[in-house]
């Protein structure tokens, strides 16, 4: 089976300390990963890794099969096909919304014309047809920063959507959200990498709404993984395992 | 380790031989400066004398003074210009975020030569260089905004948010993509912000330069007030109040516009 994603015996360590030791992770093509885990488990560490944005202190990582040791030519074409919808957002706030998911495809566009704002019309379509997807149509020309936090989540969404990556990598992509706007920001971007066949890595703190959505589970707890299975086999065990540590729950790898 | 208490108290200290360290400073540079408070105060009928004389202005200069106002708005204009153009590159190469060690070191130290030279000295330099007029005023102002402008896109580059840069080079974006999209739109506001106060300050220094021949208000300036043609340096000082308070007004709405 090709894996989009391969770790192995993977350690992420700052001095002595190692906020990351994993030793065998594969994902496959068209999964819903959910990460669980206390803040500081090692959620972020994991999709900055795969992201590329870190290296790895020891240990060998493939993503969509390449290994990390490339040129810087090669890592940027990689990177094209990760997109990353980060915790804050990242978005541009003097950018309309229209031009801040444009930004997605600057790793395929002609850097030249793209320097001067310019973009093919093939890309404006693209862009208007997925903000239509996903609910921002009539906000086009708004700035970012005039928008609810719900909203800058959609462009969020959208600019992941317009990269055309294989993979998003959403990093607590709900934090900031309320309840409600929480679970219907989550399907959105559930239903829109369904559509598209796209591997999805989300890092969560709610078992509950990841158990909606999730076709697979990967519970962390300082640095490692102490469950990896299917949501259905997630007991409150594990969870109580994964959240608190507690020595009377058991880790388990049900995959 | 220290109790918390005896920590405070060394900080405490430590802050008082400050403060001490900067009254006696302060004290001696008053010393110095042979500040005469009984002068200062005995001042007041040369004063009035003096502003008595600006009271009646004599307007029959005001076209020669227009003539070079306008020339001395054109040499800061041209001159903040030219700085831009050159302190946005340097300050690129001086932002520590962008730049690696051995490049931001060398440019922020010659940032720092270019701002340490007085503009009155610089334009002396260019007028002997290139000779009398307003070319060697527009120079002067360039290479003196260059300093301080190159040092203050700098310091905005380097609080840009590495997280949208990160998100932008994260598309796959080249690295010349990654700065025209994820660095240049977080600091354009300050950028022309910074740009404006410049231009304010550039055309408050062009009205000096004069004096030492580079073009501008500044040679009808120092014409006047060596010849005690009072009625005519207030005409100067008129207009010269009048566009800086202009200038003011315009800069002030255009930074609230781009805020």
């Amino acid at each position: 089976m090709a894996w989009v994603v391969e770790l192995k015996d993977i350690r992420v360590c700052y001095g002595t300390s190692c906020v990351l030791n994993v030793g065998e992770l594969k994902i496959a093509p068209t999964e819903r990963v959910f990460v669980l885990g206390r803040s500081g488990a090692g959620k972020t560490t994991l999709s900055q890794l795969i992201k590329g944005r870190l290296k790895p202190s020891e240990g060998s990582i493939s993503v969509l099969g390449h290994s990390r040791v490339v040129s810087a030519k090669e890592e940027r074409e990689n990177q094209r096909h990760i997109a990353m919808i980060d915790q804050e957002f990242f978005l541009i706030p003097r950018l309309s919304v229209v031009n801040n998911v444009l930004l997605g495809c600057l790793g395929r566009v002609s850097p030249g014309k793209s320097l001067l704002g310019w973009y093919p019309a093939s890309e404006w379509e693209k862009a208007e047809a997925i903000l239509v997807e996903v609910g921002l149509k009539g906000l086009e020309n708004r700035r970012v920063e005039t928008l609810s936090g719900g909203q800058r989540q959609r462009v969020a969404i959208a600019r992941a959507l317009m990269q055309d990556a294989d993979i998003i990598i959403a990093d607590e992509p709900i934090s900031n959200l309320d309840p409600e706007l929480a679970e219907e920001a989550l399907r959105l971007l559930v239903d829109c990498t369904k559509r598209r066949n796209e591997t999805l890595l989300v890092n969560l703190h709610q078992p509950s709404l990841a158990r909606k959505f999730a076709s697979r589970f990967i519970g962390l707890s300082r640095g490692r993984v102490v469950y990896d299975g299917p949501p259905v086999s997630f007991t409150s065990d594990d969870e109580e395992f994964v959240y608190r540590g507690n020595e009377n729950g058991k880790g388990s790898s049900k995959k | 380790m220290p109790s918390l208490r005896e920590q405070w108290r060394q900080r405490l200290t430590f802050q008082f031989v400050i403060c001490c360290g900067l009254g006696i400073l302060l004290a001696w540079s008053i010393a110095k400066s042979q500040f005469d408070l009984k002068a200062l105060l005995s001042s007041g009928p040369r004063f009035l004398e003096f502003f008595s004389r600006l009271t009646s202005p004599n307007w029959s200069v005001s076209e020669l003074i227009i003539h070079s106002m306008v020339e001395t708005l054109l040499i800061a204009l041209a001159g903040t210009f030219f700085a831009v153009v050159l302190s946005l590159p340097l300050g690129f190469l001086a932002a520590s975020n962008i730049t690696p060690k051995w490049v931001y070191h060398p440019v922020k130290w010659f940032l720092g030569f270019l701002r340490s030279i007085p503009l009155i000295v610089v334009a002396i330099i260019f007028v002997i260089a290139v000779g009398l007029g307003p070319f060697p005023g527009v120079l002067a102002i360039a290479f003196h905004s260059i300093g301080m402008l190159g040092k203050l896109y700098a310091e905005e580059f380097e609080t840009a948010n590495q997280g949208i840069i990160n998100a932008v080079k994260g598309t796959g974006a080249t690295w010349p993509q990654t700065i025209r999209f994820g660095l240049f739109p977080q600091c354009i506001p300050q950028v022309i912000s910074f740009t404006l106060y410049r231009f304010e300050m550039n055309f408050r220094d062009a009205t000096v330069l004069g004096l030492v021949g580079a073009g501008g208000i500044g040679y009808y300036i120092q014409l006047y007030v060596r010849a005690f043609q009072y009625d005519k340096v207030a005409v100067l000082i008129i207009v010269i109040v009048a566009v800086v308070t202009l200038i003011d007004l315009l800069t002030f709405w255009v930074r609230k516009r781009i805020a």
